[in-house]
């Protein structure tokens, strides 16, 4: 269980505080207005901004202390997930390794996880030559080989043409129930939540308020 | 109706390809002129004279060790600054790193000498404290080295802070969340973000140093440390060998050239738009940020300290005096006159060139054909031709232009001297004023269609307003490079034609130096207060 108590962050004269608990293989749908702080919340959690108080438990662990990247979670942004001049397996592999020579078993579980997300034929390809849906499978390839139970996806479909989107919607609910992942998404498209979503929260003035 | 607006905007290409055709023509010319006038039978045993090998090989030789060390410095800085974003005077240094684009060479080189010179502030406070001194003198190539990596890292590190601070916020938060060190964040994503304009940017800081006049001229010391562009200087001005001088100048040309169209998709990369506010989301660990300060800490020291050796030593000069002399006067209504008129000339011509070229950039204005292609780069070409030509051979050929057509020398003169400034601020220019025309074309083009806004309509609702403060900062940038420019003053020099930088330079000359301190301070003073002070009059002005 990730449990997010009084997360506290102030910006341009607005007090966030933000609290949250989510279960393993549960998907939680933040929504709001642009400029709303739904995006803070996921930098709050991810560890890229340093919160005024609260904390985020997760079994047991206090993970608010630890820097970013020694938090068990991975995140998915809406753009610039991919490095385009790297080829498409590479970039997956980026998630296990920075070495540049990986080794043989760690080829073998990325292109396994390529071809979950259905990319297994454009491993060798420049990632500056996919479609927006395609660099998204492959940022998502990424997250999962990293193997950490929590997923944190900041409107990583936007932008993408419905029959796209619906796709990846699915697909990101289907791995990650089969994984058991603690996964919190944030959209301002209430239907995106509707769809894969087991709660949906808003958030207003600051707080997170639930939905259902 | 979309037809009529798709010709409204093909015959906007032509006055800007009419501007572009004239400076081309302009370059041939000259190019022409001095190719008639070299003796083209001889011009195999000049090129094969040690002497000629030597000057091609050192001008070679300083433009590369110069930009190796002012892109590694540069970048370094750079790097620094865009990982440091929260301590005190940063904007300043900020401020004064652009400004390093438009510092007069001479007063840089008056600030270096003052430093590092044989009698300089470090020779002198070291016999003080330790009874010390460096007998290594600054002319030579060390002081050229110095004086270009000075003015050319500061550039570089200018242009390049822009890159790293545009570099999405989203790609650090990746890198952190992969647990990236910083050398790998480097190579992932700080280094192809930079790659591109590293390649620009060394392009234009080898033209520059290997076109350098002024610098070369005053700290080069001996003619084993001259380049082809003082050479040139030296031919016309003390030997009086005229046909020598051509024939360096067409060595000269025919390399710049070939460098102009190596290195083909140039751009200078400056840009008046501030710096990202927003901070790298990655605390860097501690090490790491007394590295990043010490880099800072360093740079600003050795790039004040000349501007501060000019504020102390120019206090000390006699300033009745200096105004008083009517050559001064003379000098400073020169520079500032011919200053204003290349000004309005660049800004002029730089809003005509890139309303041309933005057609050829834009699929439904024109469509891509060899022959658009074609147009395009020669337009481009146009814009950038001050590199392939510096002015010194401008000059000279002008000096031909006078001879043959029996003009009075004044009003070439003085036509070289607009025509060079002019043609010194162009790249800087439109390598600012394009990219927002072409902005502006994107964004209004089909909005503008619907609502039938054309001609000086169209020009007040959808350009100027995105235009006015790129056009006034390259005004005030012109003006400055103008202000300060020693280049082809230096060949048609004298008291009946003299600004301000050949005024210094004389006054330095002839060892008069009291007086010009003084005169170097009046001209940073007067370059820095219309760097600043110009483009906030502009905005006010445009606002009301």
């Amino acid at each position: 269980m990730l449990q997010i108590d009084n997360l506290k962050y102030t910006y341009d004269k607005t007090l966030y505080d933000f609290s949250l608990h989510v279960k393993e293989n549960e998907i939680v749908g933040v929504t709001g207005e642009s400029g709303s702080g739904k995006s803070t919340l996921l930098d709050l959690i991810a560890g890229f901004l340093p919160p005024l108080g609260g904390s985020i438990i997760f079994k047991n662990r206090d993970i608010n202390k630890l820097d970013a990247e020694k938090r068990p979670l991975t995140i998915l942004f809406q753009k610039y997930n991919t490095f385009e001049h790297l080829t498409v397996l590479k970039n997956v592999l980026l998630g296990i390794t920075t070495s540049l020579k990986p080794k043989a078993s760690e080829i073998i579980k990325a292109k396994e996880i390529l071809n979950e997300v259905g990319l297994k034929e454009f491993e060798d390809k420049l990632a500056s030559t996919l479609s927006g849906g395609q660099s998204q499978r492959v940022a998502l390839a990424r997250s999962l080989l990293r193997d950490k139970p929590i997923l944190l996806l900041d409107e990583p479909f936007t932008g993408l043409d419905f029959e796209t989107r619906i796709k990846m919607l699915n697909l990101v609910k289907k791995i990650s129930k089969k994984r058991g992942l603690c996964t919190i998404m944030v959209t301002h498209e209430l239907n995106d939540c509707k769809l894969i979503a087991d709660r949906v929260y808003k958030v207003i003035d600051g707080k997170l308020v639930c939905k259902d | 109706m979309l037809s009529n607006s798709i010709w409204r905007f093909r015959l906007s290409i032509i006055p800007g390809s009419l501007i572009s055709f004239l400076l081309l023509l302009l370059a041939f010319g000259i190019f022409y002129t001095l190719f008639l006038n070299s003796g083209f039978e001889n011009f195999s045993s000049v090129l094969i004279t040690s002497r000629v090998q030597g000057l091609i090989k050192f001008t070679l030789f300083q433009a590369f060790l110069s930009t190796l060390l002012s892109v590694f410095i540069g970048t370094l800085l750079a790097w620094s600054l865009a990982h440091q974003n929260s301590f005190r005077g940063r904007d300043f240094l900020i401020a004064l790193l652009s400004s390093s684009l438009v510092l007069p060479t001479l007063i840089v080189v008056f600030g270096i000498i003052t430093i590092l010179g044989n009698n300089g502030w470090i020779n002198r406070s070291l016999l003080y404290l330790f009874n010390f001194s460096f007998e290594n003198s600054i002319y030579g190539l060390g002081g050229i080295l110095v004086a270009h990596v000075y003015l050319n890292a500061s550039f570089a590190a200018r242009s390049l802070l822009h890159i790293f601070e545009s570099i999405p916020k989203e790609r650090y938060k990746l890198a952190k969340s992969l647990n990236f060190s910083t050398y790998r964040r480097f190579a992932l994503i700080e280094f192809p973000a930079i790659k591109l304009s590293l390649k620009s940017i060394s392009s234009t800081i080898f033209l520059l140093c290997f076109t350098s006049f002024a610098i070369v001229l005053t700290l080069g010391g001996s003619p084993s440390y001259n380049t082809l562009e003082v050479a040139i200087y030296e031919a016309v001005r003390l030997d009086f060998d005229i046909p020598l001088a051509l024939k360096l100048a067409l060595i000269q040309l025919s390399i710049t050239m070939f460098l102009v169209f190596l290195s083909s998709n140039f751009n200078i990369g400056i840009s008046n738009i501030k710096t990202s506010s927003n901070q790298i989301p990655w605390k860097e660990p501690k090490k790491l940020q007394f590295f990043q300060l010490i880099v800072i800490s360093i740079f600003t020291i050795l790039f004040i300290l000349p501007l501060i050796s000019i504020f102390v030593d120019g206090f000390g000069a006699n300033f009745i005096k200096i105004l008083s002399d009517k050559l001064f006067l003379k000098s400073l209504i020169t520079s500032l006159v011919i200053a204003t008129f290349s000004s309005i000339f660049t800004v002029v011509f730089a809003l005509l060139i890139s309303d041309a070229r933005r057609n050829f950039n834009i699929n439904y204005r024109v469509k891509k054909t060899k022959l658009s292609s074609f147009i395009n780069i020669l337009i481009s070409f146009s814009g950038n031709i001050y590199l392939a030509i510096p002015s010194l051979i401008l000059g000279l050929g002008f000096f031909l232009l006078s001879q043959k057509f029996q003009a009075p020398l004044l009003l070439w003169s003085l036509g070289a001297i607009l025509c060079a400034n002019i043609l010194m601020s162009l790249p800087f220019a439109l390598s600012i004023i394009y990219p927002t025309m072409q902005k502006v074309a994107l964004r209004y083009d089909k909005l503008s269609f619907s609502l039938n806004l054309n001609g000086s309509k169209r020009w007040l609702y959808c350009e100027w307003p995105y235009l006015k403060s790129s056009v006034a900062y390259v005004f005030a940038l012109s003006f400055c490079l103008s202000l300060g420019d020693l280049g082809v003053v230096a060949l048609f020099g004298s008291n009946e034609i003299t600004t301000l930088p050949w005024y210094l330079y004389q006054l330095m000359g002839s060892y008069q130096t009291k007086d010009s301190a003084g005169v170097a301070l009046i001209l940073l003073v007067l370059t820095l207060s219309v760097f600043i002070f110009l483009p906030k009059v502009f905005k006010n002005v445009a606002n009301r």
